[in-house]
């Protein structure tokens, strides 16, 4: 058989890897490496010699769609396993997407809307992230959303509308647990961008988050020094 | 800069070595990770994006059932997704027999990439060495060696594409191919 010529292999790989196979070849080619890793690892080195070509290429992100019909083509079938998948950074864009319209549509209080998160599990799935905390202002319109992850010990916090902090201002997040504020970071007032901190104590169901208008940078002192513009209660655990 | 690059290798390889382990967070991440890139390959190759999408879906699922066959012998981690992509690409052309002049409108732009401007020294040795060995190549085998690569076409579609004898374009690939490997080996 030919295949035992050296350049002939050689030869073969790098059609293979190029992709000027007719579709039969191909299928041959890829039986005959199954049974022939050398030319399996032949194959890998042209693609070593070739993929700066594909890491010069435009990236561009796929739909959120593709991840959700992988996870189905993957799935365990058993609800057990299930919630163990993190969810990628698109599902939590979808869900805040979810979130800002029914905060919208509501525009109730944010207790009712807290209540309603308490009782039903989130609405997109297994992999939707979980709301931790809805921060609302004085007048109770909720402003803010806290979810855990996107990996364990994480919490994202998300504007459900664009804030306004004026030009010399930063929103800071503080933790309220026993009257004592610590500060967790501060926060991005668009929408489409989330915040993702991992404090050294993990906030408790309880436990208060709260959103303080600070200098630029945050408060000097460790503690809040701006007025509280939202606030909202821990209602799940991390 | 070689050191980032380093521990995205690093950082992949172990990602794979947990997804073999059924480690459903660390597939998660992998997909996080790469796909953008890999996305970016198919769409290259199959200007449909629904059927971009449906490959890259497919490769992943592959990835999901054959990451235990990865191992550092079979190259960096993401030439070794990339080339999943690709074949499942090329598989998919070859299937829906999509013509070749559709697929190469952005000839100019890749042809441009590769002639250096895109990129400067900041995108990797790894490219500064593959245009260096591809200069070395005359125009006509250079343009069919790249349109193979990055389009998927055929001999056959390179030879209406390049308006050349299909043995000719043959023998370019061919040729092309040698100098290439001894070039970037040398």
């Amino acid at each position: 058989m030919r295949y035992d010529n050296p350049e002939m292999r050689e030869l073969l790989a790098a059609e293979y890897l190029l992709g000027t196979m007719p579709r039969r070849a191909r299928a041959r080619f890829e039986r005959l490496m199954r049974q022939d890793p050398g030319l399996a690892t032949l194959v890998g080195d042209w693609a070593q010699r070739f993929s700066a070509i594909d890491r010069a290429t435009p990236a561009e992100a796929p739909p959120a769609r593709v991840w959700r019909r992988i996870e189905a083509r993957i799935a365990p079938h058993s609800a057990a396993e299930a919630p163990v998948m993190a969810p990628p950074a698109q599902s939590l864009r979808e869900a805040l997407q979810f979130w800002r319209g029914l905060a919208v549509a509501a525009s109730a209080v944010a207790a009712a809307l807290i209540v309603y998160l308490a009782a039903v599990p989130g609405p997109v799935g297994p992999q939707t992230p979980r709301v931790i905390a809805v921060l609302a202002d004085q007048g109770g319109e909720p402003e803010w959303i806290a979810t855990a992850g996107p990996h364990s010990g994480e919490i994202a916090v998300a504007a459900l509308r664009p804030q306004q902090a004026g030009d010399m201002r930063s929103f800071e997040l503080w933790r309220i647990a026993g009257g004592t504020p610590r500060p967790l970071g501060l926060l991005q007032p668009q929408p489409e961008q989330s915040t993702v901190l991992s404090p050294k104590d993990l906030p408790a169901p309880g436990d208060v988050l709260a959103v303080s208008l600070e200098p630029v940078g945050g408060s000097p002192t460790g503690l809040p020094t701006g007025p509280v513009v939202s606030q909202g209660k821990i209602i799940r655990p991390l | 800069m070689a050191d980032l690059a380093q521990d995205f290798s690093s950082r992949l390889r172990q990602l794979i070595a947990k997804v073999a382990r059924r480690d459903r967070q660390a597939f998660a991440e992998l997909y996080d990770a790469t796909a953008p890139q890999l996305f970016g390959v198919a769409l290259r190759i199959i200007r449909r994006r629904d059927l971009a999408e449906e490959v890259l879906q497919e490769s992943f699922v592959v990835v999901w059932e054959r990451a235990g066959d990865y191992s550092a012998a079979r190259g960096a981690p993401l030439t070794w997704l990339t080339t999943i992509v690709r074949h499942g690409a090329i598989d998919q052309l070859r299937r829906s027999a999509s013509r070749a002049e559709d697929r190469t409108a952005s000839e100019e732009a890749l042809l441009a990439l590769v002639a250096g401007e895109a990129y400067s020294a900041d995108r990797g040795a790894e490219l500064g060495a593959l245009q260096r060995c591809l200069d070395e190549l005359e125009v006509e085998p250079r343009r069919a060696v790249l349109l193979a690569y990055a389009y998927g076409l055929t001999h056959e579609e390179l030879a209406a594409h390049l308006g050349a004898p299909i043995g000719t374009v043959k023998s370019w690939v061919r040729r092309s191919l040698a100098r290439l490997k001894r070039c970037l080996e040398g």
